[in-house]
């Protein structure tokens, strides 16, 4: 247990996958709040809650209450992934005779709580935290809820109970993506500050206007306010909740119902409906082509790193790329591991830190020392020996693992075997040692061809294009193949951060939904087309999507 | 007969709970600002960590029974009757009843209620249960018991701590009748013949078990030999016992301080009709709420709805020319 933040990734967007899998099978179910909650389960999942599936009834385990019990999909699915049964048994999901009932049901073993009456859970939660300081007990108990549910009455009497008694064992989530049942939650039940006029599928993009923080606040809970998508955060939110002592905490975390597939985003309508079977392949792809953007702070201001951070953070970037680079096996100098332990401190979002420097495996410790969340190395200063070395020791530190390829070199062959586990492949597209080069041409038929590679030795990481990416080119770049990419001039030389990676996120947005609509018409021609691009209903996905499938001629 | 002694529910529940308490570490006990009243407050006073005052709010006090029992311990929620069945039925039916761990039939909470029944007296309608034991009844894995005394809410109580799952018990606000002996035995699923008789059977439970016992003896001197039954254990119920009653006395008169609908002498009904069907007389509220009755005029309330001993005689005369 305890998975880095790249393994953590990966499981969550298997977990999506299942879900689509299992919901399809079923005919029914909830896809959307099970993909609001996704990261914060996969987090609590791979991180933080001590279980044994082998003996689920372990008494000294953490428990999960997921209180907002039709997401039940969501939770089935991460426990098939961590091992409580095998994965075929997801389609078994709200059938006569099954034990993965429609919702959480303590008929299948490692479920906590008998979800589907909504508002209950969170005073059963402090029961069992209760029943953890009489038996002083170490467990701690993490508790999922919606916001729709925070309708119900009971939600507060628990809330007081927690306070009075203490309960700092007990974490709680608010599952804040501002849909319900019926509609939006702030039209059929406001928990934030409801103006008259406002449009409800909009307010929540005002942050200023979120108080229910403050309730909670005023309930004498300890409050902790999150992007609910982001690992990271989820993670920190975690560490300092279960470091407070004496009260108990919420985690009131900021999610987007159906996070993942853009038709499902912000709909209400994906609240309770499972994908029609011809469209499941379509959201499979989707979901595997999540990516992430990473600005290269060398590309800035040299003298004043710790500022290049700051606009990275303000810029919302996914990661950030850290190039260290030694002088000698590339010309130029950087910065090294003491640089790095210094910016740690400035934010939690990931580092990637690529190394560029000779003998890596005799400076490895130092790097993890320093703090980073993946650790790339290069494969031209690596045997199969020191790299396995390197290797094992990330994993042992939950630090993502990385190899990194120049322009000229290959994969090798001793690096096949690491191809399983390794969580991110940088496929340099320019010469090492300076930023702002161009982007060499040729790497698009090299990634490509990688590409085929990965699959078949089962890589599951991320392929991290590194070098001259720009807005002209990402999207092709995503459609070789990559789902990371480093930008350097081309975002951190800009003046306006923010904008320049929205606009970087955009362009493979256009590419992917391309490649979407390559698989609908591939699949169903100009009918699953048209079908596909109806199912985007919120905003202007719609015009948007159609354009592409025009210029496509696939309409 | 000669006055009965008057004794107290609440007290015997409380030192039932203290006693089971001090035996066993994983008894927890859970009021809902009636606890002094209910005398569970005692509880507290011996076990503060194992006691919880969750305020006036009774659904948090089941769910939050259910967590405990989840996690090893032994549950026991009380507060008034009518602020449990009839209030948190979702919890009680979503939280206790159904979720059920392999091999086991929902969780291990007993939820003791005080003030059953329209003998909760000045506080009127709003406050006297009437329906608990039909709510209580149409939910899988609930057992369900009407002591008649404080020795069978003694005994109960320590049978409920040993035997694993969700129970309801009902008790009386008022000072009860001693019906029993101290060396009465109780078990689930098992009515008591508390006096034997060949002509008629009278079924009663609660308060009206001293009623009935004063009815047959009324009846005695009219040469009717009536068969009192106590079936506290109204879920599970003592069908053989019943078809036993209905066999050998050809007619039984039923009275409860409960709905005529889904009461104890609904259950009693649904099982002759179906082992050993003969006439029934179901004695009880007549499908109407109940009103306030200062202590002295609960007997006329009672009366109002013929929940007495001279309607349960009058009942048994009547329908004894239908006998089988």
């Amino acid at each position: 247990m305890g998975l880095n933040y790249y393994q953590i990734k990966k499981n969550v967007q298997s977990a999506r996958k299942l879900v689509i899998r299992a919901t399809n099978t079923a005919g029914s179910g909830h896809p959307g709040g099970s993909f609001s909650m996704a990261e914060i389960l996969g987090c609590i999942f791979y991180k933080y809650l001590k279980y044994d599936p082998k003996n689920p009834t372990w008494e000294d385990r953490d428990r999960l209450v997921l209180s907002k019990g039709h997401a039940a999909p969501g939770l089935f699915s991460n426990m098939a992934i961590a091992g409580y049964f095998p994965e075929s048994e997801l389609d078994t999901l709200r059938k006569l005779g099954s034990k993965l009932q429609g919702h959480p049901d303590l008929k299948c073993p490692g479920v906590e709580f008998c979800g589907g009456s909504l508002g209950t859970g969170l005073s059963y939660s402090v029961g069992i935290a209760l029943a953890g300081k009489i038996d002083e007990k170490t467990y701690h108990v993490y508790t999922i809820m919606g916001d729709g549910e925070s309708d119900e009455g009971q939600v507060w009497e628990a809330a007081m109970t927690a306070a009075k008694y203490k309960v700092d064992n007990l974490t709680a989530f608010l599952d804040r993506n501002f849909i319900q049942q019926d509609s939006y939650t702030e039209k059929i039940m406001p928990l934030d500050e409801n103006l008259d006029g406002d449009e409800p599928s909009e307010m929540w993009k005002d942050a200023s206007r979120w108080k229910t923080g403050d309730k909670w606040r005023s309930f004498g809970w300890n409050v902790i306010e999150i992007d609910g998508h982001r690992i990271e955060q989820i993670d920190a939110a975690i560490t300092k909740a279960n470091a407070t002592k004496g009260v108990p905490t919420i985690i009131i975390s900021r999610t987007i119902k159906g996070k993942g597939v853009e038709h499902m985003e912000d709909n209400p309508q994906w609240h309770g409906k499972a994908s029609d079977s011809d469209v499941v392949p379509i959201i499979y792809q989707e979901l595997d082509s999540q990516f992430m953007i990473a600005p290269s702070i060398i590309a800035g201001d040299m003298t004043n790193l710790e500022n290049e951070i700051k606009r990275c953070v303000t810029g919302r970037a996914d990661c950030i790329h850290l190039d260290v680079m030694d002088g000698q096996f590339v010309p130029n100098q950087t910065f090294d591991h003491a640089k790095i332990k210094e910016l740690r401190p400035l934010t939690i979002i990931p580092f990637d830190s690529h190394l560029m420097i000779n003998e890596p495996v005799k400076h490895i410790r130092n790097y993890i020392d320093a703090g980073s969340d993946i650790i790339t190395v290069h494969a031209e200063v690596c045997d199969e020996s020191s790299f396995g070395e390197i290797h094992d020791l990330l994993k042992q530190n939950q630090i993502g693992v990385g190899l990194a390829i120049n322009p000229d070199t290959d994969l090798p062959n001793w690096s096949y075997k690491f191809i399983p586990t390794l969580d991110q492949l940088i496929v340099m597209s320019v010469v090492p040692g300076k930023s702002g080069q161009k982007y060499i041409e040729k790497t698009h038929e090299k990634m490509r061809r990688l590409q085929h590679i990965l699959i078949e030795h089962k890589f599951t990481g991320y392929i991290e294009a590194d070098g001259g990416v720009t807005l002209d080119n990402i999207g092709s770049i995503f459609a070789d193949g990559a789902r990371a990419f480093v930008g350097g001039s081309a975002i951190i030389g800009q003046q306006d951060v923010r904008g320049a990676i929205r606009e970087f996120r955009n362009h493979v947005m256009r590419s992917r939904r391309k490649i979407l609509l390559d698989t609908a018409n591939e699949l169903g021609g100009s009918e699953l087309v048209k079908k596909w691009i109806g199912l985007h209903v919120v905003g202007e996905k719609q015009d948007q999507i159609k354009k592409i499938a025009q210029e496509a001629k696939y309409l | 007969m000669n006055p009965p002694e008057m004794t107290d529910m609440r007290t015997e529940y409380s030192k039932a709970l203290i006693e089971i308490g001090r035996e066993n570490p994983n008894i927890v006990v859970l009021g809902a600002d009636t606890t002094d009243s209910l005398k569970i407050s005692e509880f507290g006073k011996e076990f503060p960590k194992r006691f919880f005052n969750v305020g006036i709010a009774e659904g948090n006090l089941v769910s939050l029974s259910a967590g405990l029992a989840a996690s090893g311990k032994i549950s026991f929620a009380s507060t008034y009757a009518i602020f449990l069945p009839g209030r948190a039925v979702d919890q009680i039916r979503n939280g206790v009843a159904y979720p059920s761990p392999p091999g086991k039939k929902g969780l291990d909470v007993k939820l003791v209620v005080s003030h059953g029944g329209l003998t909760v007296g000045p506080d009127g309608g709003s406050h006297q249960q009437i329906e608990d034991i039909a709510i209580m009844r149409a939910i899988p894995n609930f057992r369900v018991f009407i002591p008649a005394d404080t020795f069978a809410v003694s005994k109960l109580t320590k049978l409920m701590s040993q035997e694993y799952g969700p129970f309801y018990m009902r008790m009386a606000r008022s000072k009860t009748p001693v019906v029993h002996s101290e060396s009465q035995d109780f078990q689930i699923g098992k009515g008591i013949t508390i006096r034997d008789g060949n002509d008629c059977t009278i079924a009663a439970c609660g308060i009206t078990v001293r009623m009935a016992l004063e009815a047959a003896n009324s009846l005695k001197q009219d040469g009717i030999s009536c068969r009192v039954l106590d079936i506290f254990s109204v879920k599970p119920i003592d069908a053989e016992l019943l078809e036993k009653a209905s066999r050998e006395t050809g007619y039984i008169v039923t009275c409860e301080e409960h709905n005529i609908f889904g009461g104890m002498g609904s259950a009693v009904a649904e099982t002759v009709s179906e082992r050993y069907p003969s006439p029934i007389k179901r004695i009880g509220v007549q499908d109407m709420f109940g009103e306030s009755a200062r202590d002295n005029e609960v007997p006329l309330l009672l009366e109002k709805h013929g929940i007495t001993s001279l309607n349960i005689a009058n009942q048994v005369k009547e329908l004894r020319s239908k006998k089988l």
